[in-house]
């Protein structure tokens, strides 16, 4: 083998590496401009507040949402239902605010609802305390509790003071954000 | 459609109970397997160009057992396509790449040795490799949430003393270079358990702060500016310190002190953001430094080496002079922009090359361009661990994140400072390149604790609402 060949080769060598390096810069880089993505809203739920008129493309459950909007008193109707449980809720959705008609799956884990940026549901606007609230599971049922915030979260329109099961379809208030939970 | 849940974690339209079972494309999986793909190549070229650079010919038998152990890292992503699908793309290849060039180097230096076969450091490295990969899967299947290590933090704490304690228990010990930290499996192996116990020690440390932060940052009394613990408080860090000193002493293993108490305070400075924390752990490990340089001849000599490497006398001393640090510099010089090219430098020359010196190896043969792209690699991953562990959700994986994605870069820091003489030279393994089976186990198991720190806080959904 000549020293020639094997210089081309460790120059071939020395830039296959980089170029691996390079490859994971690049894989990098929706990582460094991630944030932005992370924040954008499905488009669906962007366009709900906005347009009155349902988005079809989102589903049936948009156009559930955007109604919802619409008649904020409707969901509330339903006080003394049936508690939300793992069985019967599969998502929270927000009815009125910023993101109107955005989903949120319900897991088993506990959902936390705050300012801070390690929440789970992070709502920022002036009423919204750092930690704020949070929905936990308990014996299989959903419950909210308010983490002494400031301005409170109502369920239902009372204050919640002790944890609380959450009836299916009840309005939950956070700051300006409602949601409530559904099959 | 499928797209919003891995942007937003917010799904639209989904079935009720199906939000976790829809098929999404892999996209990360993908990046991950194209990348892999590319760090398998580069691992089989650098032993093809050694065996041409030093052996003029190609030896299949060898690039076959490199390649074995791409299958088993293969296996490895497929174990992640199945249970951690979000997890980090780009830990796995760096791990990877960084594993095979050490192999390629190691084995180089087997070559100059004139060594083949079972005894060769290079395929029993290789069988490390192999055990240590496989140690990765076993972690990854096992521990599905890391939350689970937060049960057992003072265990970990527990397990970590032992571990450390164990090379001291006379007939299972083994001394080597003057440090003992190996025990011994009769003939067969060497183990050393500092490498296991960082990790236990990380946990422990995550796991501590996380219970007993608000004490430690709101308490205490304000001197010039800076608020400085209660005594009671300051007890975990006194034992801690306590601890590496009698590493130093006990072990004579400077390095590793210095890497246990450097994560400590860094960990403790995440946890509680309060700089009083570092000052006082610095001048706590400068000044216990200062004493044992006085008092403890190996330290003494490795500051004087540090200081004045060149002097002829310090060069030709028998026993701990700085010949091998000037031979090391000798070999990066030579290198020089591109290197020497794989198997025709002399990194041999250098007294262990392919494990405590193998930077210095690579630097010769791969040259700065090469060890750019070593260190690159390092801050990459560093990086990603970095990420995570700012992404995280619960503070004990934000902490145990930042804590292991630190122990790699402070032991790079530290070897390849005391190798390019910015720091005093102290023995400690470069991670995933140096020889050795137990370091190589400990940091697979990191990168499989990492990309199950990723896939949790990328697989819990969240919702962000701007008011």
């Amino acid at each position: 083998m000549s020293e020639l060949t094997l210089l081309v080769l460790q120059l071939g060598f020395l830039l296959l590496l980089w170029v691996f390096v390079f490859a994971i810069v690049y894989a990098l880089r929706s990582d460094l401009f991630g944030q932005r993505v992370r924040k954008l809203q499905p488009d669906a739920a962007a366009a709900a507040p906005v347009a009155a008129s349902a988005f079809p493309s989102a589903g049936g459950s948009a156009g559930v949402a955007t109604e919802a909007v619409s008649h904020p008193a409707a969901p509330a109707s339903g006080p003394g239902g049936e508690t939300a449980s793992t069985e019967n809720a599969a998502r929270l959705v927000i009815t009125s605010g910023q993101k109107a008609g955005a989903e949120f799956p319900l897991g088993r884990d506990e959902i936390t609802i705050g300012r801070s940026s390690d929440s789970a549901i992070i709502i920022r606007d002036d009423y919204t305390s750092t930690h704020h609230a949070r929905l936990m599971l308990w014996n299989g049922r959903w419950m909210i509790q308010d983490l002494d915030s400031t301005n409170g979260t109502f369920l239902n329109g009372s204050r919640v003071t002790v944890p609380t099961p959450i009836p299916l379809g009840a309005t939950v208030k956070v700051g300006a954000t409602t949601f409530e939970l559904r099959r | 459609m499928t797209d919003q849940r891995t942007a937003g974690g917010v799904s639209t339209g989904t079935p009720p109970g199906g939000v976790r079972r829809i098929r999404v494309p892999q996209r990360l999986r993908n990046t991950e397997l194209w990348l892999l793909l590319l760090a398998c190549l580069i691992n089989v070229g650098a032993i093809v160009l050694v065996q041409l650079g030093a052996l003029g010919r190609i030896d299949t038998q060898v690039v076959l057992l490199g390649a074995g152990l791409s299958v088993l890292v293969f296996g490895l992503h497929v174990a992640m396509r199945f249970v951690a699908r979000d997890a980090d793309p780009l830990l796995l290849p760096v791990a990877t790449l960084l594993n095979g060039l050490g192999i390629a180097m190691i084995y180089r230096i087997d070559i100059a040795d004139g060594e083949s076969g079972w005894e060769s450091a290079s395929v029993r490295q290789i069988v490390w490799s192999a055990i240590a990969i496989v140690a990765a899967i076993a972690t990854i299947l096992a521990l599905r949430n890391h939350r689970v290590l937060f049960r057992y933090t003072y265990l970990s704490g527990l397990v970590a003393i032992v571990l450390l304690l164990l090379p001291l228990v006379p007939g299972l010990g083994k001394a080597e270079g003057g440090a003992q930290v190996w025990i011994q499996f009769g003939n067969v192996a060497s183990f050393q358990p500092g490498e296991i116990a960082k990790i236990a020690l990380a946990v422990f440390f995550a796991g501590y702060l996380v219970r007993n932060r608000d004490s430690l940052s709101m308490v205490g009394r304000t001197v010039l500016g800076m608020r400085f613990p209660r005594a009671r408080d300051l007890g975990p860090l006194l034992v801690v310190w306590a601890l590496s000193m009698a590493v130093i002493v006990f072990q004579r293993d400077l390095g590793t002190a210095l890497l246990y108490f450097g994560l400590f305070l860094v960990m403790l400075y995440v946890a509680t953001s309060r700089l009083s924390w570092v000052v006082l752990g610095l001048s706590l490990f400068i000044g216990g430094a200062i004493v044992a340089s006085q008092t403890l001849d190996y330290v003494g000599n490795r500051f004087a080496n540090w200081l004045d490497p060149f002097n002829p006398e310090r060069f030709d001393q028998d026993f701990g002079g700085s010949y091998q640090l000037v031979q090391g510099l000798f070999g990066l010089a030579n290198g020089g922009l591109i290197g020497t090219g794989w198997g025709q430098g002399r990194p041999d020359i250098t007294p262990v090359p392919q494990s405590d010196y193998i930077i210095a190896s690579l630097g010769e043969e791969l040259g700065l361009a090469g060890i750019f792209a070593i260190l690159a690699l390092y801050a990459l991953f560093v990086a990603r661990g970095f990420r995570i562990g700012f992404a995280g959700q619960d503070d004990f994986g934000k902490l145990l994140g930042v804590g292991l994605a630190f122990v790699i870069a402070l032991q790079v820091f530290i070897v390849v400072g005391g190798v390019t003489r910015v720091i005093p030279l102290t023995g400690l393994t470069t991670p995933f390149l140096a020889a050795g089976g137990s370091s190589l186990v400990a940091n697979w198991i990191i990168v499989a604790l990492l990309l199950r720190l990723s896939d949790t806080v990328r697989n819990h959904p969240r919702l962000v609402i701007d008011g």
